[in-house]
């Protein structure tokens, strides 16, 4: 026999009030700095019932230092985030993904890197659920994005340890440690959306993780010609590669409106981009001279050594999303090239 | 009227195995010197060893790899870990 609501195993703390709960969690360091909602009993058991999950249920374990991490906590952490009970499928599905051995989790969160899970929703759960997709989509104002990014966070912080100067060993982060998670544009872009073009079955919702440094942003408002906008982009990669960063791996690109209507106008495929950028977004060795690296030039193998960014076309991750005006886009680079790869999940 | 709520965390891990007993003496004995790829590790595994060769008198000194410095050793380097009687863990960068 099971029971209907199988109890709840975690350590329980009576307050006086909200704001002293607050204060207790913050003592504790069970935060990332900011204030959190109270995760009381009621709470906490309607975010498991509207994910379908009993408490003990287990998400995913970190492989490494074999933690794992069950719905319970999940539910408990999503509660201090600020969702409300309709994410947690979401926040679910992306703690799954990184969980998944190709994003090494322990690797990319304890690492001196210091990057961030960037989470990319597409499908019609973001509609569903309020996301935005628009105006500042990597900025502010959004409670869905805000909070499902937090909650992935405070997972990491609460369940996994990964706290600054203990498991977290960043020697700077960036503000996306807080919360790095968007919707992609799919009514107002012609282009296939990104979960879909990783495997996800069309219709259905799903989610993408990347271990990511901070993102980098660009513009380009004295063109319509594709190549001339992508090779924008293609730049900063380059320069990331040349100032961060070598290895190839996974990149981000995220377009707005306004370069997107270009670049669709001219016929252009996210295909066609992952291509142009493939084949443009490659250094030298004998480039680090140009950024104070000059002592890496003489060595492996050579000056004319080439290094790519993407090991293919597929490593880079192509998003519509961002606000109808300016021609601007962002460039989000890996944490540390193969170290990581991005993975995808239906929800 | 009060408020009760949840633990956040996992809490304490419990470890279910030992430590063994500290080696008194190197001499005649095999170690383990693992390599987490980060720049100028072999240099410093290369002191380590002559180091353990020359004045700790140990019978062998077994040199392993990690993939990279981010991911764990894999099963082989773990099973070949098992041979030694002590492992240096280095941090080279």
């Amino acid at each position: 026999m099971t029971l209907a609501n199988p109890p709840l195993q975690s350590a329980m703390y009576e307050l006086a009030d909200a704001l002293d709960v607050n204060e207790f969690y913050q003592h504790n360091g069970w935060t990332d700095g900011l204030p959190i909602v109270p995760p009381t009993e009621e709470r906490v058991q309607e975010y498991l019932d509207a994910a379908g999950l009993a408490p003990g249920d287990l998400i995913g374990v970190e492989s490494v230092r074999q933690r794992p991490i069950t719905a319970e906590k999940v539910a408990i952490n999503a509660v201090m985030a600020g969702c409300l009970p309709t994410y947690m499928p979401v926040v679910v599905t992306a703690l799954r993904a990184m969980c998944d051995e190709d994003f090494n989790l322990h690797g990319s969160t304890a690492s001196t890197g210091g990057s961030a899970p960037f989470v990319v929703v597409n499908g019609p759960v973001r509609t569903a659920i309020g996301m935005n997709a628009t105006h500042g989509v990597l900025g502010t104002g959004n409670r869905t994005n805000a909070t499902i990014g937090r909650a992935v966070r405070l997972v990491l912080i609460n369940v996994l340890g990964c706290i600054p100067g203990q498991l977290d060993r960043s020697t700077l982060g960036h503000p996306g440690k807080f919360t790095f998670c968007i919707a992609e544009d799919e009514e107002d872009s012609p282009w296939t959306p990104l979960a879909q073009e990783r495997g996800v079955p069309a219709g259905a919702s799903g989610i993408t993780v990347m271990a990511s440094e901070a993102p980098r942003q660009v513009m380009n408002e004295w063109t319509h010609d594709p190549e001339e906008i992508l090779e924008t982009f293609a730049a900063e990669i380059r320069h990331n590669m040349l100032t961060y960063s070598i290895w190839p791996g996974n990149y981000a690109l995220v377009i707005p409106k306004q370069l997107r209507e270009l670049l669709v106008a001219a016929g252009w495929q996210k295909q066609n981009i992952r291509e142009y950028i493939y084949r443009a977004a490659r250094v030298f060795r004998r480039d680090w001279a140009k950024v104070g690296k000059g002592q890496l030039v003489a060595r492996g193998g050579g000056p004319d050594q080439e290094f790519i960014a993407l090991r293919s076309p597929d490593d880079l991750l192509v998003i519509a999303a961002g606000g109808p005006a300016g021609g601007f886009g962002v460039v989000i680079p890996p944490w540390l090239g193969p170290r990581s790869h991005a993975v995808t999940r239906t929800i | 009227m009060s408020i009760r709520v949840l633990d956040p965390t996992a809490g304490e891990v419990v470890m279910t195995t030992g430590l063994v007993p500290g080696l008194t003496s190197l001499a005649g004995r095999t170690v383990g010197l693992l390599d987490n790829r980060k720049v100028n590790v072999r240099q410093l595994l290369d002191h380590v060893e002559e180091v353990l060769r020359s004045r700790h008198g140990v019978k062998a000194v077994i040199r392993l790899k990690k993939p990279d410095a981010s991911r764990p050793a894999p099963p082989a380097v773990l099973a070949a870990m098992t041979e030694c009687d002590a492992i240096i863990s280095a941090v080279g960068d």
